[in-house]
Order: C-alpha cells, then structure tokens, then sequence
C-alpha cells in the first residue's frame, strides 16, 4: 500500500512537470517577449522611449527573459518554488504571486464549499431516488439532473444578475462583502453576509456537481441493491431504511469518493464561469482579464494553479480511496 | 469421421444425409437492431428530434427567417418580440393570426423612448409568402420564407438586436456554427481518439504504456482555462476560416481521451476474440485487422462518444464566444448572440435578448438525449 501511495505521488509528480511546461508554452506562444509587450504597453501610456526601453530592460533582467528558454524555465519554477515570484503583471504592477495569494484562499474556499455541498445534497437524493426506481421522483430528478448539466452555467450566471439586479434591487454583488463587514473581524453575521454574497457562484457551480453526484450515487445504490447480501440482510427481517442506510450505502460510497477527482475540475470550472459573470474577486475574473490583456505572466501563472488544484484532487481521491476500500488491489 | 462433420468440413451436402429445412428467416441486421432498441426510449426520441430540428432551422435559417438575416437595420434597434394576436383592440376576432408594428413613442412621465404597438393598422401573417432574395444552401436563388407579413409591417416574434436584427432568424443562423464547428471540432477529436486507442489496445506493451500515459496527462489538465488561454491566442485579425478550424482543433486538443480509453479497451477484448485471431492466422496486415475489422466493431461506441462529446463542445464554445475570445464576427453563434447581455443595462431593459440561451439549452439537452439512448441501443446484443 505505501509502495502504491509512493507510486501515485511519483507519477503527480511528474504530471506537475508536465503541466509547468505547458503553462510555460502558453506564456511563450505569443509573438515578441514579453518585455517588448511590456514596452509597449508603457509607450501607449505616453511614456518616452528611452524611459520605456529602460524599464523593459530591467524587466528582462529581473525576470531572466534574455537567458535560452529552458533555461528561463528552470528560473521561473526556481523563482516559484524559492521566492514565490511567478513573474510580473504590468497591468497590476505587481508580481503575479501576490496576486495569487490575495485570491487563492476564497477560490479554494468556494470551490470546497460547492464541493462539499454539491456532494451531499447529491449523494442524498441518489440514496433517496435508488429505491423508488422509475417512479416519479426518480424520472423528475432524472430529467432535472439532465437540465442542471446542459444549461449554460454563464448563462445561469447572467439570468441570475439579472433577477438580483432588476428584481430585488441588490446591487454589491461584486465582492464578497457588504462595505460595513469588509475590515470588521469574523463573526457570526460576517459569515451569513458572506453567503449572501457567494451563494449565487455556489449554487451555479453546484448544481451540476448535484446532478452527476446524484446519477452515479443512484447507479452504484442499484448495484448493490441488487447484491445477495442485501436479499440476505432484508431475509432477517430488518427495515428497508435500515438495509439501505446501513448495509447498501456504504458499499455504494466508495466510487463517489472516486469520483470526486473527476467532479473537481467541474466545480473549479464552474466557480470560474460564475465568478467572471458575477465580478467576484477570485483566481476566475483574474484569469479572463489576464487573457484579453494579454498579461500573459497571470494566464499562465493561473492556469498552472488550476492544474496543481485538480491534480492534487485527484491524488487526494486516489489515496483516500485506498485507505478507504481494501478491495482494491495495488499491483 | 461422420457425415455431419464431413459436410461441416467441406460444406458439400452428402447424400444420404436428411438435409436440413432452412427457412426463410427474416434477418435483423446490427442496425436494425440497434433502432429497435433505441426506438423504445421515448427521451432519445425526443432528443434526437431536438437535434434535427435545430439542424434544419439552421441549414434552411434564410426560409424560416421572415427577413434577411443578414440585413441591420439601426432603426428597429431593440423591438420587443411582437405579440401573435387574434383578437384585435376593437375586440374583433381574425381566423388569420396578425401583429402590430411598433412604433417610437416618448413616455410622457420619463421622456425615455419606448416601443409601442400601433394599432391602426393589422398586419396578417402569412405562410409561405416572397420576401427578400436570399440563396438556399448556397446556391440556389430563391425568395420563398416560412412566414411573412406585407410590404410596410415587420413580423419580430422574439424581437431585435442592438444592430435591429430579427433574433429569431440569427438564431436559426448561428445554429450553423454552434452545430457545425462542435461537430468538427469533436471529429477531428474522435479521429485522434480511435487512432490512439486502437493503436494503444492493438499493439499493447511499451506503445500502449506511453500512450497510456499521454492520455492521463492530457486528461488531468484542465480543460476550460486551457481552452480560454488557447483561445485567447487566436490572432483577432484572422480571417473567418482560420478561426472557425483554429477553435475546433483547440477543442479536439482536449477532448479525444475519454474516446482514447473507452476504444482501447473494445480493442483490447477483441484482440482475444476468434475472428481477429483467425484474420492473423490467415496473414491479414495490421492495417487489414484494424481498418476492416477492428475500427468497425468500436464504431458504435465511437458514435456514442461523439455524441456525448458535442454537448461540452458546445458549452464551451458559446462561453468563450460570449466573452470574445472564441468566435468573432461577421461569423455568429449562439454564445457570440449571448455577448450583447453583458451590458446590463441593455440587458435590463431588453431581457428578450438572453433567447439564445434557449437555443443553446435545447441542442444541450438533445445530443445528451440521444447520445444516452444510443449509448443503450448500441449493444443490443446484451440482455437488457
């Protein structure tokens, strides 16, 4: 088993490796360096030429951008690792890690709350529709699943505005707090002013993490309530809730915990489509406005994170999964 | 050795054995089937005609477009979508539905211009009438649409755009990139899907575990901000063409493994079976083995797959189109269509233009349909 836990971390391993030197790709891919973009960024800005090619020198030096590059790679996941510097926005003024670090935590946090929530709320209904198969409630919650995963999630997002904006005239949607909670200290009401806030992305990213939980929850619970064990446990007469809950359910839980690495990369995409249409400040809106800008440090920076995230998903899945189920055999 | 397993052997009747009554038996062919099973899932069904109306609006979107879809018109900028009515404002019943034309008024309270029906006049609807000339397919002049009012009226039944285009027929129009572009795109990734799966699957040891662990790496990455950072370095000068083909490749790049697996794992149980060993023993070539007899038995899975696949396409096309990183005009599709809403005021005052997410739902919701009912029809050999 550890030998199968060291294997899983060697091969995450290198897919890290591998996932830096795409993100490194997509920084390089665009025409010119990045200091001459950054130059003339500066000279639309009215600055003189000199003093623009002064400053994009500087910014060549200071980011190794003259050196080959292999050798900027090995830099910039040196500069990451050591310093924590991902390389310099100009539309910002900063380096892209303090950036990183400013929205990191809210996206993690939203992210694992809609997780978290999308998981539950799924896996109860899949144990609720498993035994009532093709009655009405399992077909209802069949064709709701199919609706919650074709509607466009920005789509969602903007109807969403548009109701909360129109209707019920709440305008600060574009933060995560009311002005009157943003410097006070965490506190009962500062949390509930902070769900009114986020819930529009939770639910948004969550409801199709509800629907997919909720048809593979629904697929294993069949399963297994078709197993002879289940006849058996049902042969000495216990309740059905209870041959359900306690005898069926756990051994139905096992692929959900599987699951979850999959349903991750849905949840983090979902969080960043929401988030762009909602102006939320986290890694999402970020990103998109990296891209049009062109502030290729940030895009590549983020989309780095985004694949260290669903990695270390899936890892935490993988691993979870073999603590939790002795079947499975690691050979 | 006996007379059956001579004639077994030889396949020559021997005489003075009983020949066997052959009857006539009314042979079912895999397709056939496969349509029989698929044909008992009413949601398929559905799903299936979801698609094909969508692929018909959007092929013929200059007959069923009452107006010419490519014509601005900035003077009918935001018309709400004209009400069908029977009954007119004198309270007379007309067998013949009707519309009014909006006109321009101020609002006497807030002196903001508003649209408002003009009653003095009833405009009928027809069907099948002349209107503008427009080409069908392409190639054929023609002036026939669906529906139409007379000369001097304007029939908008899901109103106009900022630029006064009828919103129906653009989006009977951007049907046909929406569609055609996720159809392409998902092509070339079900091409590149099969060729490593089978290759994977075929072949086996040290390729299938290089392979094998390409596909993994390509699974784990993320696919949206992937797509958006790709997306985002198409050159905005590019001419239509080169984004159209560019966006599909992009989304092939990312969606061919769940293929790649699903075909590497037919292959790989074929492999063993008796038809591809008695091919082998015979001394047909690779090439023979996968292209008559491999690839044919994983096309149905590859059918599904691509149906399934189309949805996310799809999506994902029409959100980077919507923030203006995918396609970009003169081609249009539904997430380009979309792109108007995130005005907010415009938005606000004109809520008819978030229509396109109806369209992007249905063809959603349809390829799931169907893909789900083949995905059941496709082995209709296994015990239901």
């Amino acid at each position: 088993m550890l030998n199968y836990i060291l294997r899983r971390i060697v091969i995450a391993f290198f897919m890290l490796i591998g996932i830096g030197i795409v993100s490194f790709i997509v920084i390089k891919l665009p025409p010119g360096d990045y200091a001459s973009r950054y130059e003339g960024y500066l000279l639309a800005r009215g600055m003189s030429q000199e003093d623009a090619d002064r400053a994009a020198n500087l910014l060549r030096q200071q980011y190794d951008l003259d050196k080959p590059v292999p050798t900027q790679f090995v830099l910039w996941v040196k500069g990451m690792v050591t310093e924590g510097k991902f390389g310099y926005s100009f539309a910002y003024g900063k380096d892209v890690g303090v950036l990183i670090a400013e929205r990191l935590p809210m996206t993690l946090l939203i992210a694992l709350l809609c997780h978290a929530i999308s998981t539950i709320v799924g896996v109860g209904l899949g144990i609720y529709v498993a035994p009532r198969k093709y009655g009405f409630m399992d077909n209802l919650w069949a064709i709701l699943a199919f609706i919650f995963t074709s509607v466009p999630r920005f789509s969602l997002a903007i109807i969403i505005l548009f109701v909360l904006v129109f209707t019920f005239n709440q305008p600060s949607l574009l933060s995560f707090f009311s002005p009157e909670y943003v410097f006070a200290p965490w506190s009962f009401a500062k949390v509930v002013d902070l769900f009114k806030h986020i819930w529009p992305v939770l639910v948004i990213a969550g409801l199709g993490g509800v629907a997919r939980n909720l048809r593979v929850m629904r697929g294993n619970l069949l399963d297994v309530l078709g197993a002879q064990y289940v006849q058996t446990a049902r042969a000495k007469g216990l309740t059905e809730s209870k041959v359900i809950l306690k005898h069926a359910v756990p051994n139905a839980l096992h692929t959900i915990v599987a699951y979850q690495g999959t349903v991750l990369p849905y949840m983090m995409q979902g969080e960043l489509e929401a988030a762009i249409i909602l102006g939320l400040p986290t890694l999402g809106p970020l990103f998109y406005e990296s891209l049009v800008n062109q502030d290729i440090y940030i895009s590549g920076s983020l989309l780095l994170i985004y694949g260290v995230l669903i990695l270390a998903g899936n890892l935490l899945a993988d691993l979870s999964l073999a603590v939790l189920d002795p079947r499975i055999r690691y050979s | 050795m006996t007379a059956e397993s001579a004639e077994i052997l030889t396949g020559q009747p021997i005489a003075g054995v009983a020949q066997p009554i052959v009857l006539d038996e009314a042979h079912e062919s895999y397709f056939q089937l496969v349509w029989r099973r698929f044909r008992r899932s009413r949601v398929s069904i559905i799903g299936g005609l979801m698609v094909l109306i969508l692929v018909i609006l959007a092929i013929f979107a200059d007959f069923f477009s009452p107006t010419d879809i490519s014509q601005i018109d900035l003077k009918s900028s935001f018309i709400p979508p004209q009400q069908v009515h029977f009954i007119d404002h004198e309270g007379n019943f007309h067998l013949r539905p009707f519309v009014y034309n909006y006109v321009y008024e101020l609002d006497p309270k807030t002196f903001r211009a508003i649209w408002a029906e003009d009653t003095s006049k009833i405009y009928e609807i027809h069907f099948f009438v002349q209107g503008p000339e427009y080409k069908l397919l392409g190639l054929f002049p023609s002036r026939l649409h669906l529906y139409g009012v007379e000369e001097g009226g304007t029939v908008y039944l899901l109103g106009t755009d900022k630029l006064g285009r009828d919103l129906w027929g653009k989006a009977c129009e951007a049907g046909r990139i929406s569609l055609s572009m996720s159809l392409f795109g998902t092509i070339i990734s079900i091409l590149f899907g099969s060729i490593l799966g089978i290759a994977s699957g075929y072949y086996g040891g040290w390729i299938d575990n290089v392979l094998q662990r390409f596909t993994e790496f390509v699974a784990a990455f993320p696919n949206l901000p992937l797509w958006m950072a790709l997306a985002a370095l198409v050159p905005k000068t590019a001419d239509s063409f080169t984004v159209f083909v560019g966006m599909a490749c992009i989304f092939a790049l990312l969606t061919w493994t769940t293929l790649a697996r699903e075909v590497r794992g037919k292959v790989l149980s074929l492999r063993e079976t008796d038809f591809i060993m008695a091919a082998k023993e015979m001394g047909a070539s690779d090439a023979r083995i996968i292209f008559r007899h491999l690839f044919p038995n994983t096309l149905s899975h590859v059918i599904v797959i691509l149906t399934l696949t189309i949805p996310g396409v799809i999506l994902a096309e029409s959100f980077l189109s919507f923030l203006g990183i995918g396609i970009t005009e003169p081609l249009i599709s539904w997430g380009l269509m979309m792109r108007n809403t995130q005005d907010i005021q415009a938005l606000g005052q004109n809520a008819w233009i978030l229509t396109p997410i109806a369209f992007i739902v249905v063809a959603v919701l349809g390829f799931n349909f169907l893909g789900d009912g083949l995905r059941d029809a496709a082995d209709p050999y296994a015990a239901k």
